[in-house]
């Protein structure tokens, strides 16, 4: 029967119904479950903010896409977070400053964003990640790479890259170069989208030495694997650069420990947070997935905009974005329904009741099927709504028959076996 | 699906000069020589599949990844600001995007003096942005076709459109006034794809670049 009232989503927006909530928990619960293993303890942010306090913590791009409107009770802006990173870092700032650092936090939760509309992209982000705060040096960024891959793989990620890239190699090539903000904007621009012709053509005309046009032509095509390291080496001279070099070889090597280099794949001309991030910054791709699905990197100012300067490095993962590229395998892994729906057609229902407990207390998942119905549609039921089993115990409590939904296999079971625990599906 | 390379082409003249490069580097596809109505075409023994999309549409199926890489004229690339990489020009293709007016006015006008006008255009972001950052203020119609016939009708005074040889505008009685930027087709690639497919795109890439270096520049 067609509903007839109006019930519009707005656009950018969704509801999981059971089959895909049931992955999207599979996901959190997985995720979480590495996080803990590594020594990340939950913190839960609150949902609103104040903007003003909010934006110390937000580049640009992120104040353009805020939700925000006004407090009724203060009149001051408030505003939907766009990003959880800037909440874990005025959490840390101001709530734990006195306690003793390192922090490493975890944190799960939907974020807002505006976007741009009818190009499929959503407004709602579902985050799940995690910060370090105050540590410095390689060992730090390597630990945010190797959770990284260590969370990929846990979810049943099969072929994947995280692929680096290092700021402040970056600045060392930009930085002190002699350009207006305009011409160092189109610069960057050019670089970000790799765009070597537009670069060269570009450059010709700006008053630029000969080893600074070579260093800004080469950065767009310094992606690959390993090996692209020794050619930035050759093609970038500056001091800057070549520390960041060596501060992505000590990670690389700390990866090598920890097993994962297979996954990983490097990018020094990736301009991604190039305001924001300040040392190694890192995405995420799963293979026949056209966006990233993880992102991360080092952010040591973030902190100090909130009173609290600390080195700190995070990522977070997109868990619609995971849930739109694993799907198949989550079905495997998240697909399972309840186990049992318990139908009973006598007319003392107490047999089944205690059934279901005893059931319950075993691991089982159980629903009664409380409606009065036969058979037949009890079993219509529990196959249209993803239940594995539809047990059926008859009219005089003794019989107990099993049926699988998804063939029809029957068999029956002797009560006395579930009671006695020696039941196993 | 995965270990295919998907190429997003758009339909027509571009498509086929887009082929004609990919097979100087062995990028071919024999299911494309009988195209009837068919979208999609592939080549199994390489996995390679090709589809054929609007222009406009290009950008947006390799920023979603149904495509890795695609082919796309500069003008589609500058109007819709895309997060892709494009780190190839073509260099066919050739065209510029240009502001023009009628003849008659373009006699009495000069366009340091411009404060505010009216444009037809299919370039409305690409237009708004060149005429702010003159300074000036621009009020855009956005038109789907036959641009030229703004002026005429007395929809817009001038219009910013793409022209190769002139032809069309001179025979209605427009002429430029300025260039805002120099159209080629460019090579686009997934963000992810680079990443991902990394060894087999960077080839595609160097091959491109060696015919494109040593080829002749194709222009008109």
């Amino acid at each position: 029967m067609p509903n007839t009232i109006e019930t519009r989503l707005p656009t950018g927006v969704k509801d999981f119904l059971p089959v895909k909530a049931a992955k999207l928990d599979y996901l959190q619960n997985t995720l979480r479950s590495v996080y803990r293993s590594w020594g990340f303890r939950p913190v839960a942010p609150a949902v609103l903010e104040d903007l003003a306090v909010l934006e110390l913590g937000l580049g640009t791009d992120l104040r353009e896409k805020t939700f925000r409107f006004d407090d009724r009770q203060t009149g001051r802006l408030v505003a939907f977070p766009p990003d959880m990173t800037p909440q874990i870092a005025r959490i840390a700032a101001t709530r734990m400053r006195d306690m003793p650092l390192p922090f490493r936090l975890c944190y799960n939760g939907r974020v807002l964003r505006h976007t741009e509309q009818r190009l499929g992209k959503d407004r709602e982000i579902f985050q799940s990640g995690v910060e370090l705060i105050g540590l410095n040096g390689p060992e730090a960024d390597a630990e945010m790479i190797a959770m990284a891959v260590k969370c990929l793989q846990a979810v049943g990620a099969g072929e994947f890259t995280i692929d680096i890239g290092q700021v402040e190699f970056l600045r060392g090539v930009l930085n002190g170069l002699p350009l207006d903000p305009v011409q160092s904007r189109t610069v960057r621009t050019a670089i970000a989208s790799k765009d070597t012709s537009g670069l060269q053509q570009l450059l010709r005309d700006l008053p630029l030495t000969d080893q600074q046009r070579s260093e800004l032509l080469a950065l767009p095509r310094l992606y690959g694997g390993r090996e692209i390291l020794a050619q930035a080496r050759d093609s970038i001279a500056n001091p800057a650069s070549q520390a960041a070099l060596d501060n992505l070889e000590k990670i690389l090597e700390v990866l090598t420990v920890y097993g994962v280099e297979e996954h990983i794949t490097l990018d020094l001309g990736e301009m991604r947070g190039f305001d924001y991030h300040s040392g190694l910054i890192f995405q995420g791709f799963l293979s026949g997935f056209g966006q990233a699905v993880c992102a991360g990197g080092r952010y040591d100012g973030l902190t100090g905009r909130y009173g609290f300067p600390a080195p700190a490095t995070g990522f977070a993962f997109n868990l619609y974005s995971l849930l739109f590229a694993l799907d198949r395998i989550l079905e495997e892994r998240a697909g399972e329904g309840t186990d049992f729906l318990l139908f009973s057609p006598g007319q003392n229902k107490a047999p089944a009741q205690r059934l279901a407990a005893t059931l319950r207390s075993q691991g089982y998942s159980v629903a009664r099927d409380i409606i009065e119905r036969d058979q037949a549609a009890s079993l219509d039921y529990a196959r249209r709504m993803h239940y594995r089993y539809l047990l059926v115990l008859d009219a005089t409590q003794e019989k107990l028959t099993l049926i699988r939904t998804s063939d029809g296999e029957t068999n029956s079971v002797a009560p006395a076996k579930i009671e006695s625990g020696q039941f196993q599906i | 699906m995965s270990d295919y390379l998907t190429f997003a082409l758009p339909k027509g003249r571009i498509m086929q000069d887009s082929m004609d490069l990919f097979a100087r580097i062995g990028i071919t596809c024999p299911e494309m020589d009988d195209p009837g109505r068919k979208l999609v075409f592939e080549n199994r023994a390489d996995k390679l599949r090709f589809m054929a999309v609007r222009s406009q549409d290009v950008p947006t199926y390799v920023e979603h990844g149904c495509a890795d890489i695609g082919v796309v004229g500069k003008d589609t690339l500058l109007e819709q600001d895309k997060d892709l990489y494009e780190p190839l020009d073509l260099q066919f293709g050739y065209c510029r995007l240009v502001v023009a007016e009628p003849k008659e006015l373009r006699q009495e006008d000069d366009p340091a003096g411009w404060s505010n006008i009216r444009v037809a255009t299919k370039y409305p972001n690409v237009t708004e942005k060149y005429f702010a950052a003159k300074g000036v203020q621009v009020e855009v119609i956005k038109l789907y076709g036959s641009i030229e016939l703004a002026p005429l009708v007395g929809l817009a005074e001038r219009i910013v459109d793409l022209v190769s040889t002139g032809g069309t505008m001179r025979e209605n009685g427009l002429v430029e006034v300025e260039t805002i930027a120099e159209i080629t087709s460019r090579l686009i690639i997934n963000r992810a794809s680079l990443k991902t497919k990394h060894r087999r795109i960077i080839r595609l890439i160097e091959d491109l670049e060696q015919i494109i270096e040593h080829g002749p520049r194709i222009s008109g």
